[in-house]
C-alpha cells in the first residue's frame, strides 16, 4: 500500500500545491455561504424593520360609537393613520383601488344599522351584524395592518359587546388551558438543527465529492494522465485506492468548510428570519457531547468515502468529463431528496434496519445526533450500510481500472 | 530484448463502432497473430497505415491492454502474469498519454521516480543527468499547462525515462512536433539504442523510418506483411525506396477496400 499512499498524496498535492485551488475549493464556498446568509439575514432584517415602522393607512367606513371608543382606547389611531369616512360608493371604490396599488392598506366596512341589528338580536336565527375588511394580502403592509387591527379593535370590541350581551363573560368561558412544555432540552434545542443539518451534511458531502471526482478521475482519462500512471508499475488497485483516499480527504475538509461556515451564517441569521427557531430551540445554546461528535464524525467519513466511491465509479465509467458530470447529475438530485425526506419525518423513531439503508440511514442517524436520541444500535447499523456499500463500489472501481474496455475504450 | 509471438487482439464492436467503421461484423481483430523480436542496441521500427494496428501492438507490450491470444515478453517477463515487472524495466511515450497539466516536471519527474522505487538520491541524480541533457531545468518548476509543446514533449521524455528503462516503447515519436524538437527526440533514440536499449516505435512516416531503424516490422490491417533492413524490404518488394515498397506492401496485401493512399494515410503521405 506504499504506492496508494504515493497516489493519495499526489491528489492531495494537486490542491495543496495549487493557491488558486486552495482558494476556490476552501475560501470561496466559506465565503460564499457567509455573503449568502447574512445577505439573506440582511434582507429579512430590513424587511420586517420596515413593516414594523411603517404607519398603515386604515380608512373605516360607518364606525360605530363603540369601535371609535375602543380604537382611542387602545391607541390604534397613534400606530396607524386612521380615517372615518361616510357612505358613498364612489370613495369606497377609491379606496379599494388604491388598496390594489399599494396606496393604502385596509379598509374597514361596517354594516350602516350594526348597532340597530346588534341590539335587537334576542334569539338564535336573529340577524348578526357584519364588519368588512378590505387589503391586499400579497403585501406585507396589508396583512400587517389586518393583523394589528384585528388585535388592537376588533377582539376587544367584540370582547366588550359579549360582556355587554351577556354581562358576565365569565359565564362563557367553561374551562381554561394551562400549557407547560415538557421537552428534553437537548432535544428542544436541536430541533431546528436536527431538520436542516442531515440535507446539509448530506448535500455538501456530495458535492464536494462530485466537485473533485469528476475532474480528478474522468479528467484524468480524457487528458490521457490516467494511462501515465498506469505505466508505471504501481498495482492499479493502489492507483483506485490512492485516488479514493485522496479525494475523500479533500472532499472531507472541503465539506467540514462548507458546514462551519453554513452553521456559523445560520446562528447569524437565526435572530432575524429564525423567529421560529427560537422557539424550536436555541442554536446559540446548542453543545454537543464527545459521543455525538465521534458519531458525526464516523458517519460523516463513511459518507463521504460512499459519495467519493460512487462518483468516481461512475467517472471513471464515463468517456470524458461532459459525460461524467450528466451521469452524476441524476444522482445528486436522489441523494439530495433522500436528505430531504428526514425533515418531513414525523415524531414515530423509524426502525433500526432503516439506520442501515446507505444515505438515508446516515441522514436519520445525522438527525438522532441532532436531537441526542441516537442510540448506539443505530449508529452501527448505519456505518455499516455506508461502508458496506462503499466496499461495493470500491470493488466495481477495481474491475473497471482492470476493464481495458473502461479505461481506454477499447 | 521484447518477444511478441503470435499476438492477437479482439475488439467486440458496438453497432454505432460497426457503423462508423462501416462493417457488418462486430468483430474486429486489431492484432492477428503478429510476431517478431527486438534485441538490445536496435531500433524497431512499427510501420503501417493509420489503423493498421501498431498502437495496439505497443499497448500489449505495454501491459495497457491484455492480448486476446499469443504470447508478448519484456526482458524475460510475461506481460500478462507479470505486469509490474514489465513497467519497472519499460519506458513508454505516446501523444495520447500525457503529462498531468496541474504540476511541474520536477514534481512528476520525482512522483514517477518513486512510484518505480528510486531512492530520492538516485532520483536526483537521475535528475540532474536528463534534465540537464534536455535543458528541462530552467522550466522545471513551471506547471506543464504553461509550457510549450516542445517543453512539454522534453518533459514527457524525461518522465518517462525517469527508472532508465531498459526497453523504451515510442508511439508516434515525432507527431505533431516542430522539426527541431522532432530531430532532438530522434537524436535522443539513436543515443539510447547506443547505450544498448532496446526500442521500438511505431510511425507512419516514411522517411524517419528509414532514417532510424534498425529493422522494420511492416503493419497492415493486423497482420505482419513484411520485416527485415530497409534495403532487405526494399529488394523483397522489387521497389526504389522504403516508401514505395510500402505502397507495394500495402496495395498487396490490404483487402477490404481498393487501394487509396489518400484515404490509408489520412491524406498526411510524407
Amino acid at each position: 500500500m506504499k504506492n496508494a499512499s504515493l497516489v493519495m498524496k499526489k491528489e492531495l498535492a494537486r490542491v495543496f500545491k495549487d493557491k488558486r485551488m486552495i482558494f476556490s475549493m476552501f475560501i470561496l464556498p466559506a465565503l460564499i455561504m457567509l455573503v449568502i446568509f447574512n445577505l439573506v439575514g440582511m434582507m429579512v432584517d430590513g424587511m420586517s424593520k420596515d413593516v414594523e415602522e411603517h404607519v398603515s393607512t386604515v380608512y373605516i367606513q360607518n364606525a360605530t360609537e363603540n369601535a371609535k371608543n375602543v380604537i382611542a382606547a387602545s391607541g390604534y389611531d397613534k400606530v396607524a393613520t386612521v380615517s372615518y369616512v361616510g357612505e358613498g360608493m364612489g370613495t369606497i371604490d377609491k379606496i379599494k383601488e388604491d388598496i390594489l396599488n399599494g396606496d393604502t392598506d385596509l379598509l374597514v366596512v361596517f354594516d350602516t344599522d350594526f348597532d340597530e341589528v346588534y341590539k335587537a338580536y334576542t334569539k338564535s336565527g336573529d340577524a348578526i351584524p357584519n364588519i368588512s375588511l378590505y387589503y391586499n394580502s400579497t403585501t406585507n403592509y396589508g396583512n400587517a395592518a389586518v393583523s394589528t387591527f384585528n388585535a388592537m379593535v376588533v377582539d376587544p370590541l367584540r370582547t366588550g359587546l359579549q360582556s355587554e350581551r351577556i354581562g358576565n363573560l365569565e359565564q362563557l368561558t367553561v374551562f381554561n388551558i394551562s400549557e407547560t412544555i415538557i421537552a428534553n432540552e437537548d432535544k428542544k434545542n436541536g430541533q431546528f438543527l436536527s431538520m436542516m443539518l442531515p440535507y446539509m451534511i448530506v448535500m455538501m458531502l456530495f458535492a464536494s465529492a462530485m466537485s473533485l471526482c469528476v475532474d480528478a478521475v474522468a479528467g484524468e482519462k480524457e487528458r490521457g494522465t490516467l494511462a501515465t500512471l498506469l505505466l508505471s508499475p504501481i498495482k492499479r488497485s493502489e492507483i483506485a485506492f490512492g485516488k479514493l483516499a485522496g479525494l475523500s480527504i479533500l472532499a472531507s475538509i472541503s465539506a467540514v468548510v462548507y458546514a462551519i461556515s453554513s452553521i456559523f451564517s445560520m446562528g447569524s441569521m437565526s435572530k432575524s428570519i429564525m423567529g421560529v427557531a427560537d422557539d424550536a430551540g436555541d442554536m446559540g445554546k446548542l453543545s454537543f457531547s464527545a459521543w455525538q461528535v465521534i458519531g458525526l464524525v464516523l458517519i460523516m467519513i463513511t459518507l463521504v468515502y460512499l459519495f467519493v466511491a460512487i462518483t468516481s465509479l461512475l467517472s471513471i465509467l464515463a468517456k470524458d468529463i461532459k459525460q461524467a458530470s450528466s451521469l452524476i447529475s441524476p444522482l445528486y438530485i436522489v441523494v439530495i431528496l433522500l436528505g430531504m425526506i428526514t425533515m418531513f419525518t414525523t415524531g414515530k423513531t423509524p426502525a433500526d434496519f432503516m439506520y442501515a439503508i446507505p444515505v438515508y440511514g446516515s441522514a436519520l442517524a445525522i438527525q438522532g445526533i441532532a436531537v441526542n436520541a441516537l442510540e448506539p444500535l443505530q449508529l452501527i447499523f448505519s456505518i455499516c450500510g455506508n461502508v458496506v456499500c462503499a466496499a461495493i463500489v470500491t470493488f466495481g472501481i477495481k474491475k473497471a481500472f482492470d476493464s481495458e474496455k473502461v479505461m481506454f475504450n477499447a | 530484448m521484447i518477444e511478441v509471438q503470435d499476438l492477437t487482439k479482439v475488439y467486440k464492436l458496438s453497432k454505432s463502432k460497426m457503423a462508423q467503421l462501416k462493417t457488418n461484423s462486430n468483430i474486429k481483430r486489431a492484432a492477428d497473430g503478429i510476431s517478431f523480436t527486438a534485441k538490445p542496441g536496435e531500433i524497431y521500427g512499427l510501420l503501417g497505415p493509420n489503423g493498421a494496428g501498431k498502437t495496439t501492438t505497443l499497448r500489449c507490450i505495454a501491459t495497457l491492454l491484455t492480448p486476446t491470444d499469443g504470447h508478448v515478453a519484456v526482458c524475460g517477463h510475461d506481460t500478462v502474469k507479470e505486469g509490474e515487472q514489465v513497467r519497472e524495466s519499460l519506458g513508454f511515450l505516446t501523444n495520447e498519454i500525457k503529462l498531468d497539466p496541474f504540476f511541474t516536471p520536477k514534481y512528476l519527474f520525482e512522483f514517477f521516480g518513486h512510484a518505480h522505487g528510486m531512492t530520492d538520491s538516485e532520483i536526483a541524480a537521475r535528475k540532474a543527468d536528463l534534465f540537464g541533457r534536455f535543458g528541462i531545468t530552467a522550466f522545471e518548476d513551471k506547471k506543464i499547462e504553461s509550457l510549450s509543446t516542445g517543453m512539454k514533449q522534453k518533459a514527457a521524455i524525461v518522465v518517462s525515462l525517469v527508472h532508465n528503462p531498459q526497453v523504451v516503447i515510442f508511439d508516434e515519436p515525432t507527431s505533431g512536433l516542430d522539426v527541431i524538437t522532432a530531430k532532438s527526440v530522434l537524436d535522443l533514440l539513436k543515443s539510447l539504442r547506443d547505450e544498448g536499449k532496446t526500442i521500438i516505435i511505431s510511425t507512419h512516416i516514411m522517411s524517419e523510418a528509414e532514417k532510424l531503424c534498425d529493422r522494420i516490422g511492416v503493419i497492415i490491417d493486423g497482420h505482419k506483411v513484411a520485416e527485415g533492413t530497409v534495403p532487405e524490404i526494399v529488394e523483397k518488394t522489387g521497389a526504389a525506396d522504403l516508401e514505395d515498397a510500402f505502397f507495394v506492401l500495402y496495395r498487396d496485401n490490404h483487402k477490404e477496400e481498393e487501394y487509396n493512399p489518400q484515404k490509408a494515410f489520412g491524406g498526411a503521405r510524407k
